[in-house]
């Protein structure tokens, strides 16, 4: 009897170019959520667009088993769940089926819809939201162990770039992370990436960019259009840091082999995190660090000072020179 | 004849009138006999609900003499209780006989009451109420001009309302905790995570640049550039290998990382140490990074002919943006990871 082997279909979450795994996400929430916890949920999923379920459904006796069951066929990677304390909100990103759970006290947020409303021109492209963006990680490099593992765990949660067949115009949006030393907070910011051509007037710019006819009213020649410089609020700062050279064409304006200025406008969800837990497993297991310390090594310590206590006075002060 | 329809018209049209108002008439006589028919059971209730009020009203007049009597002098209060007592009398008289007489003469229209019996009447009772001796209170029993009696309820609802209010605040700040609405201007941290994420993305658009450069104006598809983009990739690749990431120099070195080549494959001790994201640790110490900032791992990808099978050979490197405090800015550092190596 011949049995037609039935073909290997593609896997959807391998990427047709580089043959890497494509990271995918489930964000979701553990716990009742008040009203703007449950938008910064919506708005972390359109941030983890568009490897990510947008309109997952979750239900109050939804166990994390069961995000976990479905997530084996569906090749999800990354957990990334919303919870609420008395104290704060919290943010847990994990890597599945295995761990590691990272755990963020989120100290302050703001929602997209804040960011937006604190700006002037708000932007948002039709097609800003499909493909995944790019991540920063600024200030990890400190070589603690737990900044490492924050750092592999962020770079892993989005698709790896191949440069030599990334199509700039794919990269649309950014992620940043910065790691402040002296608070031990993490910045997390989302931005949309928009370039311009250098050396170019604003009004030729508009010009080309809008396909509307120019105002000429008050010119004397149509050269008057081209030679008049703007008013005065041309942001000349474009620093040469922030110029890059194209590759290929970018849209109708950014041409290749012209320098582009790069353009960031934030469109968030804000995020200022704090990293305060690290579990083995999925938010099970052993504690790899603790920002307040285990149980084990509190108690450690309070074997040590009593120890220290029952020490003469000679020994602390020389325990004092000694850390001197 | 015209004038004659004209006039016999306006007849017509005066006779319609007076049909209606006999109608109304009519209708007038029907209400009269309507209300004439009130049931007596029903008119005697609401009689006795009358004396009743009366009564009552009565009672609590004493009530407020009585009271006034303990507080008030001897003399000139016995005589007004007196005179009270006479025209209560007088009242409670005069409304038994206002009622006889509807009794009596049962013809009349209710509602109207003869002249000098209204007058009568609206004399006692203002009377009645002028004699009437009223409470310090200034303000009687106007309910709604007490002021110490609604200042009072007010301020009750108001304490009621302000700590319901309170616990809803409350409520709301625990929901919001956390929640900051960001300033509609770029202060100067914002203006910094600017810059550091502009940095990056400048840094990885620049490797983009230098990467696809080299094969620009070249068509994979035909085998000819094909060729020619392979040989160029393997330079690219093997030009990214003889990069010595920095971390060999640094403090932290494996004994093997010294001499042996710097990406991982090519040692000895090469898959011997599972570098899976379990023993994540294990990584950063044999490729120490330095830099401060990295964007996702970034492949630079060499296609080897080993054998029968293709295989590809990346390197995951991490696009280290500049920074003040290191060097090494665009040098690759490599991590390795079997999850995104290539099995077959």
């Amino acid at each position: 009897m011949f049995v037609k082997p039935i073909a290997k279909k593609k896997q959807a979450n391998v990427d047709h170019i580089t043959g890497d795994k494509i990271p995918k996400s489930f964000v979701f929430a553990r716990g009742k959520l008040p009203v703007s916890l449950r938008q910064l949920q919506m708005d972390l999923r359109k941030l983890m667009l568009p490897y990510t379920a947008l309109k997952l459904k979750e239900k109050k006796r939804n166990s994390l088993k069961d995000f976990l069951n479905v997530a084996g066929p569906m090749g999800v990677t990354h957990f990334l769940m919303l919870s609420k304390t008395e104290t704060a909100p919290y943010l847990r990103v994990a890597r599945t089926p295995q761990g590691p759970t990272l755990t963020f006290k989120i100290h302050e947020y703001s929602l997209a819809v804040d960011v937006a409303q604190s700006q002037l021109h708000p932007r948002c492209p039709q097609d800003l939201f499909k493909n995944a963006p790019l991540i920063v990680l600024s200030g990890f490099g400190s070589g603690e162990q737990h900044l490492k593992l924050t750092t592999v765990m962020f770079q892993n949660i989005f698709p790896a770039i191949d440069i030599n067949t990334v199509k700039l115009s794919s990269c649309q949006r950014i992620v940043l992370l910065n790691y402040n030393k002296d608070t031990k907070l993490i910045d997390f910011r989302h931005y949309s990436i928009r370039l311009q051509p250098v050396g170019v007037s604003r009004r030729l710019r508009k010009f080309v960019q809008n396909h509307q006819v120019p105002d000429l009213r008050n010119l004397q020649d149509v050269s008057d259009f081209v030679t008049k410089a703007g008013y005065g609020s041309e942001s000349e700062g474009d620093d040469e840091a922030a110029t890059v050279t194209l590759a290929n064409d970018l849209g109708r304006v950014n041409k290749a082999s012209t320098k582009s200025a790069v353009k960031l406008q934030e469109i968030g969800p804000r995020m200022t995190l704090q990293l305060i837990k690290i579990e083995e497993g999925l938010c099970s297991g052993g504690i790899i660090f603790s920002e307040y310390g285990t149980a084990s090594e509190k108690r450690q310590e309070k074997n040590q000072s009593n120890g220290d206590d029952q020490d003469d006075n000679e020994d602390i002060e020389e325990n004092d020179e000694d850390s001197d | 004849m015209r004038e004659s329809v004209k006039a016999f018209k306006k007849r017509k049209s005066g006779h319609k009138k007076g049909s209606n108002a006999k109608k109304k008439q009519r209708q007038f006589l029907d209400m009269k006999a309507k209300v004439k028919k009130i049931d007596p059971r029903l008119k005697k209730l609401l009689k006795k609900k009358a004396r009743d009020y009366n009564s009552d009203d009565d009672n609590e007049d004493e009530t407020a003499h009585a009271s006034e009597d303990d507080n008030a002098d001897s003399m000139n209060d016995d005589v007004s209780s007196d005179d009270d007592g006479k025209e209560k009398k007088n009242l409670g008289i005069e409304i038994e006989g206002s009622e006889n007489e509807d009794e009596e003469d049962y013809d009349m229209q209710p509602g109207i009451t003869r002249f000098s019996e209204g007058s009568r009447a609206f004399r006692i009772a203002f009377k009645s109420i002028i004699k009437k001796a009223i409470s310090d209170d200034s303000l009687g029993p106007v309910l709604s001009g007490h002021k110490k009696l609604v200042a009072e309820k007010l301020a009750e609802e108001e304490t009621e309302r302000k700590v319901k209010g309170e616990s809803k605040k409350e409520k709301h700040l625990v929901r919001e905790k956390g929640h900051v609405k960001p300033a509609n201007y770029l202060d100067a941290h914002e203006k910094f995570l600017l810059t550091v994420a502009t940095k990056g993305v400048v840094k990885l658009f620049n490797a983009v640049n230098k990467a696809q450069n080299a094969q620009k104006g070249l068509n994979p598809s035909r085998s000819k550039d094909a060729k020619v983009i392979k040989k160029r990739r393997k330079e690219a690749f093997f030009s990214e290998l003889g990069k010595k990431p920095v971390a060999d120099t640094s403090t932290k070195v494996h004994a093997s990382s010294g001499e042996g080549p710097s990406w991982a494959p090519l040692r000895d001790n090469y898959m011997l140490t599972n570098s899976k994201l379990k023993d994540w640790d294990k990584i950063p110490a044999r490729h120490q990074i330095l830099s401060t900032t990295y964007i996702n791992p970034v492949i630079y990808t060499y296609q080897m002919e080993g054998g029968k099978k293709d295989y590809n050979c990346k390197i995951f490197g991490n696009l280290a943006t500049g920074s003040s405090e290191t060097h090494h800015a665009g040098k690759p550092l490599y991590r390795t990871d079997p999850s995104n190596r290539l099995e077959d």
